[in-house]
Formats: structure tokens, C-alpha cells, sequence
């Protein structure tokens, strides 16, 4: 299916030029590599009171909220492009950080296991890091230690494989924003496909002196979803033929690339979507009791808070998933497999949304600590900008509600429409297309209820 | 390129090495090196987590010192004592309160939380020893306190009288209750009082505080036979206040909100939100259980805290001032309970 693009540097000269220069991502991961490291310096050295920490208000209330509610909804995967974590190890491999190193990378040119060439280890890395977020998002110093452990992990791999190993297949934020990345309007893609066909030297996948070849292991020429483009413009410098661009698209067009649809994948979209609605259980919820087995506060409590998070997320959700995506494939009277998979995939719109519903809550209720951390990012009563006593205010109570049950409103909307699309695949008749599709719908309304009322009730 | 590469390269060491140096730089080499005399930096946690950090602190007489609490965890509040006048008030977890002060005299002082911040609260408390630079060795000694010491002498045990306290649930003995039925009210103590006979020992102070209201209620009984014993009971609450200004003082009502109220509740009936989570039922200040009651025992119970009671002991934080108005302030709670 073709939909309509607009080609963004075919006006924008100037944009081109930006996105040609080897200033930029170094430059960008600077910036991010100044605040990443001051929140881990603040993190184990300062105030282990979270909400006057640098540390975590910056990484899990003001980067989150920009990562979830505005880099990966409109611009995809852009964050990896400025990401800290990568850089050191990334660098060190070229042994350059600005400039094209025509040397060979700095490596042991390990093999990456074949079975591991997906996200189920970006699928375990973010389990992993949501089963103890009661702690790593609220203690300073635990936050700092596994913010600190990422770009070491990164490291470690740059040292064994070429290229952003870490990132592609290992970085358990790299997943989600693959996944949600989908979503966006933007897109770095060929502007035809038969150039890249008939060139022969594939420069964007060798590298030339302008640049190297994508890092992200990808071919350019066939990119057909955001997923795993890392947006590092490499590709830019390197292909001598002008062929790759960024497209403005309609939103979620990566979704309907059916082709592309895997089990690994779906997970993640269970998983995150899982993990939205716990979170909100256990951060946003009524229930105190809940957020103290999730802060570890007593070890048998916290077993049977990860017990019951991996049942939900990896047993509970899928399998009901599953079964109402049985039933729509037997309403379509599609016999050819299931289609739980292509289903899977409406839950990323649903998904997303959520995210940005529960994201927008605690930033407009917990803004306002970044005001008071800018000026003392220790807690040790600096007062640099001279906002560190600036109180606590939410921000808009009302206003966040409404925003919520839109954002909550539309995510339904949309998956419910590319339900109907995939039940009526091959078929004609677009009333038996949404009868077919009912079933997950009342799955995906279902979900919708239930962040409605944890955001409202 | 070459020249961009190398600002590059300098430009990430900088932030790599150079961000952690400057800002712990500033905060532990420049900052101090910067103020006039000490800074000492006191992290309060809640008494499960650990209570203040550290918990003493040495300085000379004479020093000028900066002393800065950090919240950790939960709302605290600091004040020093006793007889210093210092209260922080509340701090907000990663706040920070600062106090500069100059401790002229060696003693010792203790910093304590205001805030019923967990269940320990009362655990939560810090010393700082402040020593005569003349001989820095030796620790400033408590003083005695008289008080206690004439209790002991008189073969007093604070901790028995009058008859122990009961554990939670009543299996213990009762706390001596004289059933009594009288609620005197301290309102109704002058007019009492007009044209009764009242023994001369009443009038002393130093008597009141070392007898009970029911041994004056005697007296008064004797010298005044055919008196009803309300009124009489009356005329002893009238009494046993008449050293007092009326109305208790605000920053009296304030410090037993703070520091009694979580046991004893906020009128004295017993029933604070912690009453039930001591070792013995906290005691309630009402007739029955105070008319055998001595002032002099309160104040040592105050200042020296009641064994295996869970009750605390004040007297680090309190001055005998300040102790002496809180006993008044019980007897007044007990004398303004019958409406
Ligand atoms: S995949 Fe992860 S580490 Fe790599 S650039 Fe993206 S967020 Fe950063
Ligand atoms: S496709 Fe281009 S922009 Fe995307 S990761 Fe590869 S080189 Fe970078």
C-alpha cells in the first residue's frame, strides 16, 4: 500500500546541509552527554531524596516525559541520534568522534549470535529494569549505578563487535523506541529504491570517506519501517547519489508493513503496553501497599510484585490477546494461521498512548522539581539560577485530564481502525470487516477502560 | 577536521572528568575553604534508616559553626536544645535547613526531630559535645539534676510510682486510679476558694510540686469539714495552678504537641496515633490517675523518660524551665477536662 509523503529536503536546502555535517550528532551527544553525566555525578553523590536529586528528576521525569510524549511520537527514533550512551563506545571504535577514521574500527570483530538478531534481549533488558523501577526510579544512587551500567555495557560490546551492537539488539530503551518509533510521521528513507538497486558500491552500507557505513547494520535501500534506523545520518554523508531524505508521512504507516511483522516484536508491544498499565497501578494507583512490595521494601513482597508483573505482562495479557485475536480469525473466516501477530500490532498505537497518558500525568504533577534541581542538582542548597526553592506545583490539573482521555481516546481509534484494516484483509465487504475485528477491539477497549480509570477514577 | 577533532576531544574529557571534579570540587574543597568557619553537613534519615547522620558531632567553645540538615527521606524537622532556642522547623525531604551558631559554653547539646516522621521518631536525636579548649579531652559530664536527686533520696523509684503502668490489652495491674468521681476544673478554683480555710503549706510551691492534689485535698478537708468535696477538689485545682499565668504559654503547647502529643494525645487522654504501638499504654493526664500524682515525679519522668515505658528522655532537649512548664501544662489538661 503507498501513502502520501512529502519530501522534507527537497524545500529545505539548508536542512541537508545540517544533516550532512559530521558536527551533528557529535555536537548533540555532547549536550545529552553533559546532563547524562551530571545525573549520574548527582546521583551517587547527592541528596538521596529522588524528587530534589538532579539525577532522577532529570532522567525519569524531564527525559522520559520528552523522550515518550514528544522525540519518539513525532520524530521516531531521533533521541538515538543524540544518545550519550552509545558515544563513548562508539568513539573509542572509530577512535574519532568527529571526524571519518579511514582505519579499520577498533575491534575484535566478534560475530553477534544469529538467534540473538531481534529484540527478545532488549524484551528481557526492559523486564529486568521494570521489576526493580520502585527503586531505580526513586533512589538516586541505584538510578546513577544503572545509568552508569548502560554506556559501560555499550562499551564492553564496542570492544568485542563492529558497529551499535548495543543499541540494535541489547539497549532495552533502543527497543521500544523501535517499536514506537513506527508511529511517527517522520521517516529516513531512499527516495528511489532503484538507484539504491543499481549502485553498486552501496556506499551508505561500506562507507566512504565521507562517512561510515551505518552503524546500525541496515540497508538503507530497503528501509521500510523506523525501527531499527538509528537516525544516525551516516547514510546522509555517505550516499554519493543524493537518494536518501526524510519524509513527512502519516502517522503509524509503519504498522501496515505487514511483512515485517514478528513474534519478538508483538512481545514488545505486550510487554510495554503491560508495563504502562502496572506502572500506573503502582505509581499513579491508590494502592500504597502496591508501591511498597514494588520498592522492595520486604523481599518475599517484592517476589510476588515481579511474580505477578512477568504472569500479566507475559502470560496474562498475550494469552487473552491471543484468544481474541482467535476469535476475530474466526469471524473473518481466516484459516490460513493466526494472524495474533499482525494483530499484536494495534497495540502499539494503544500502547504509546498510554505511555504518553501516564507520562503526562507525573510530569505535570512533578514538573516542577526540575525548576528547584536546575538550581541545586545536588540537594545540597545551592542555589545556582536562583530557582531552588521554587515550591511544588502541579501543573494544569484539569487541563491534564482532558489531555489524558484524548491522548487514551485517540491511541483507541486508531487501533481499533487498523484492526478493521487487518480483519478485512482480502476482503471486500467492510461491515463483516468490522464484525471480525470486535473482538480485539473489545480487548483494546477493554485496556482503555482500565487507564481511564486508573488516570480518572 | 584535525582541529575539531582535538576540541572535540577535549571538549568530551572536560565533561567526562572535569563536570565531577568542579561540582564535588566546589561543594568539599572551594565552598568550605571559602566560609568562615566550619561547615558540618547532617543528613537526616528516618530512625529505621539510620536517624541523623552523623549522631555527634565535637566542637570548641567558642566556635562558630554552620550546621546544615539534608531530609533524606521523609519530612523532619530540627531543633537543638535544651535552653538554645533553636527550632529549624519543618524540612522537606532534600531540603536543607542551615543554623550558624556559636556554642560559647562546653555542654552538651542535642539535635532532635520535631516531626513524628515514623515510629521511631523519638529515637531520632544527635549530640553535639562542645568541649572547653582548655582541656579538649575530656568530655563535658551531664549535670546532675537536683530534682531527680532529691526523688532518689526520698527513696522515690519514678518508675513505680505510684504503681508501675499497665501493658497494652489490661493484663497488668492498673495504674493506681483513685475513683475519686470529682473532675475539678481549674475555672472554678477561685470562687472555691473564697472563704475557705487554707492551710499555709498550700501556698508553697516547693510543696505543691513535692505532693499529690489528693494529699492537699486532705488538708483542706481537715481545716474545712463540712465543705462539699467538689468544691474542695475545685479549690486544689485552683491551687496547684496559681504559680501559672492562666492561660499556657504557645510555645509550651507547642512543644508537648510536638514531642507528648503522638503518645498522650493532644488533649492528655491517652489516645495519641502512636498510643498503641509502646511498650505500656501512655499515661493519661485526668483526675483519676492524677490526683495521686506529684509534680516532682512528672518532671523527672519527663527529664529522665520511663523505664521499659517507651516513654523518651527529655531532659537533653529540655531545660528544667521548660520542663517545669510542661508539667503545669499536664496539670492544666488534667483541670480543664470536665467542660
Ligand atoms: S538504542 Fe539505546 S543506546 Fe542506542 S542510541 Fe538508542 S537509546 Fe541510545
Ligand atoms: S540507515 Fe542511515 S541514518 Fe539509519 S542508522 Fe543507518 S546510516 Fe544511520
Amino acid at each position: 500500500m503507498t501513502v502520501a509523503r512529502y519530501d522534507l529536503l527537497r524545500r529545505a536546502l539548508w536542512l541537508g546541509r545540517v544533516l550532512r555535517s559530521r558536527l551533528l550528532q557529535p555536537a548533540l551527544m555532547l549536550v545529552t552527554l553533559v546532563v547524562f553525566t551530571l545525573a549520574i555525578v548527582t546521583g551517587l553523590f547527592g541528596t538521596p531524596a529522588g524528587s530534589r536529586n538532579f539525577g532522577i528528576v532529570f532522567v525519569w521525569i524531564v527525559w522520559w516525559a520528552l523522550l515518550i510524549v514528544v522525540l519518539v511520537p513525532l520524530f521516531g527514533r531521533v533521541w538515538c541520534m543524540m544518545c550519550p550512551i552509545p558515544a563513548p563506545g562508539e568513539w573509542l571504535q572509530r577512535r574519532a568522534i568527529v571526524r571519518r577514521n579511514p582505519g579499520r574500527p577498533r575491534t575484535l570483530r566478534k560475530r553477534w549470535p544469529r538467534r540473538l538478531k531481534n529484540m527478545w534481549l532488549q524484551n528481557i533488558g526492559f523486564l529486568g529494569v521494570a521489576l526493580f523501577s520502585g527503586v531505580i526510579l526513586t533512589r538516586p544512587s541505584v538510578s546513577a549505578v544503572v545509568l552508569l551500567a548502560f554506556p559501560l555495557i555499550a562499551l564492553g560490546l564496542s570492544l568485542l563487535y563492529e558497529n551499535r551492537v548495543f543499541c540494535r539488539y541489547v539497549c532495552p530503551v533502543g527497543g521500544f523506541i523501535g517499536l514506537y518509533a513506527m508511529m511517527a510521521p517522520l521517516e529516513l528513507r531512499t527516495r528511489d529504491c532503484s538507484t539504491c538497486r543499481l549502485h553498486r558500491t552501496k556506499d551508505c552500507v561500506a562507507g566512504n570517506a565521507q562517512g561510515y557505513g551505518c552503524p546500525w547494520m541496515v540497508y538503507p535501500g530497503n528501509l521500510d519501517r523506523n525501527t531499527y534506523c538509528g537516525m544516525c545520518m551516516e547514510c546522509f554523508k555517505t550516499c554519493p547519489k543524493d537518494n536518501i531524505t526524510l519524509n513527512l508521512r502519516p502517522f503509524g504507516a509503519d504498522l501496515f508493513v505487514s511483512k515485517s511483522h514478528r513474534l519478538d516484536e508483538a512481545y514488545k508491544a505486550f510487554i510495554m503496553l503491560g508495563c504502562a498499565l502496572l506502572y500506573s497501578a503502582v505509581f499513579l494507583g491508590p494502592w500504597g501497599w502496591l508501591k511498597s512490595w514494588a520498592s522492595l521494601e520486604s523481599l518475599p513482597n517484592w517476589l510476588l510484585y515481579a511474580a505477578g508483573l512477568l504472569a500479566i505482562v507475559l502470560a496474562l495479557i498475550p494469552g487473552l490477546f491471543r484468544l481474541c485475536a482467535a476469535l476475530s480469525d474466526r469471524l473473518a473466516g481466516h484459516r490460513a494461521g493466526s494472524r495474533f501477530v499482525t494483530y499484536a500490532y494495534t497495540l502499539v498505537p494503544l500502547g504509546l498512548a498510554a505511555w504518553i497518558a501516564f507520562s503526562l500525568g507525573f510530569v505535570f504533577v512533578n514538573g516542577s522539581y526540575a525548576l528547584s534541581v536546575i538550581s541545586d542538582p545536588f540537594g545540597w542548597g545551592w542555589n545556582l539560577f536562583g530557582t531552588a526553592h521554587m515550591p511544588w506545583t502541579p501543573f494544569a490539573p484539569q487541563l491534564l485530564s482532558f489531555l489524558q482521555v484524548g491522548v487514551l481516546t485517540g491511541g483507541l481509534l486508531f487501533a481499533a481502525s487498523m484492526t478493521v484494516r487487518f480483519a478485512g484483509d482480502g476482503m471486500v465487504d467492510a461491515r463483516r470487516a468490522l464484525v471480525a475485528g470486535l473482538p480485539v477491539i473489545a480487548f483494546q477497549l477493554v485496556m482503555t477502560l482500565a487507564f481511564l480509570w486508573l488516570y480518572l477514577g | 577536521m584535525r582541529r575539531l577533532e582535538g576540541i572535540a576531544i577535549a571538549l568530551v574529557l572536560s565533561v567526562l572528568v572535569g563536570l565531577p571534579v568542579a561540582t564535588l570540587g566546589y561543594q568539599y574543597v572551594v565552598r568550605p575553604a571559602q566560609s568562615e568557619h566550619r561547615v558540618i553537613d547532617i543528613i537526616a534519615y528516618a530512625p529505621e534508616a539510620g536517624g541523623f547522620q552523623p549522631t555527634v558531632i565535637r566542637l570548641t567553645a567558642g566556635e562558630t559553626v554552620t550546621l546544615r540538615f539534608h531530609a533524606a527521606d521523609v519530612v523532619h524537622g530540627v531543633a537543638i536544645g535544651p535552653g538554645l532556642g533553636i527550632d529549624l522547623g519543618h524540612i522537606d525531604p532534600g531540603e536543607v535547613r542551615e543554623i550558624t551558631y556559636t556554642f560559647d559554653q562546653p555542654g552538651l547539646f542535642t539535635y532532635y526531630c520535631t516531626t513524628w516522621c515514623s515510629k521511631d521518631h523519638w529515637r531520632m536525636r544527635g549530640v553535639i559535645e562542645v568541649v572547653d579548649p582548655a582541656s579538649p579531652d575530656s568530655l563535658p559530664l551531664p549535670e546532675r539534676d537536683p530534682i531527680i536527686d532529691a526523688l532518689a533520696a526520698e527513696g522515690i523509684d519514678i518508675d513505680t510510682y505510684p504503681d508501675g503502668g499497665p501493658t497494652h490489652g489490661g493484663a497488668h495491674p492498673a495504674r493506681v486510679r483513685v475513683s475519686t468521681g470529682l473532675t475539678p476544673h481549674v475555672a472554678r478554683g477561685e470562687t472555691a476558694l473564697t472563704g475557705l480555710t487554707v492551710p499555709d503549706i498550700l501556698a508553697s510551691l516547693e510543696w505543691r510540686r513535692a505532693h499529690t492534689p489528693l494529699e492537699a485535698l486532705e488538708l483542706l478537708a481537715q481545716e474545712n469539714a463540712d465543705a462539699d468535696r467538689a468544691r474542695l477538689a475545685d479549690a486544689v485545682a485552683g491551687l496547684w495552678l496559681s504559680h501559672t499565668p492562666g492561660q499556657p504559654a504557645a510555645g509550651t503547647v507547642a512543644s508537648y504537641n510536638a514531642n507528648c502529643a503522638a503518645c498522650h494525645g493532644q488533649t492528655g487522654a491517652g489516645d495519641g496515633p502512636a498510643a498503641g504501638q509502646t511498650a505500656e499504654e501512655p499515661a493519661a493526664f485526668r483526675p483519676d490517675s492524677m490526683l495521686p500524682m506529684r509534680s516532682d515525679v512528672l518532671y523527672a519522668k519527663i527529664q529522665r523518660g520511663g523505664m521499659g515505658t517507651d516513654m523518651p528522655n527529655f531532659g537533653t532537649l529540655f531545660t528544667p524551665e521548660e520542663t517545669w512548664a510542661l508539667v503545669d501544662y499536664l496539670w492544666w489538661l488534667t483541670f480543664t477536662d470536665d467542660p
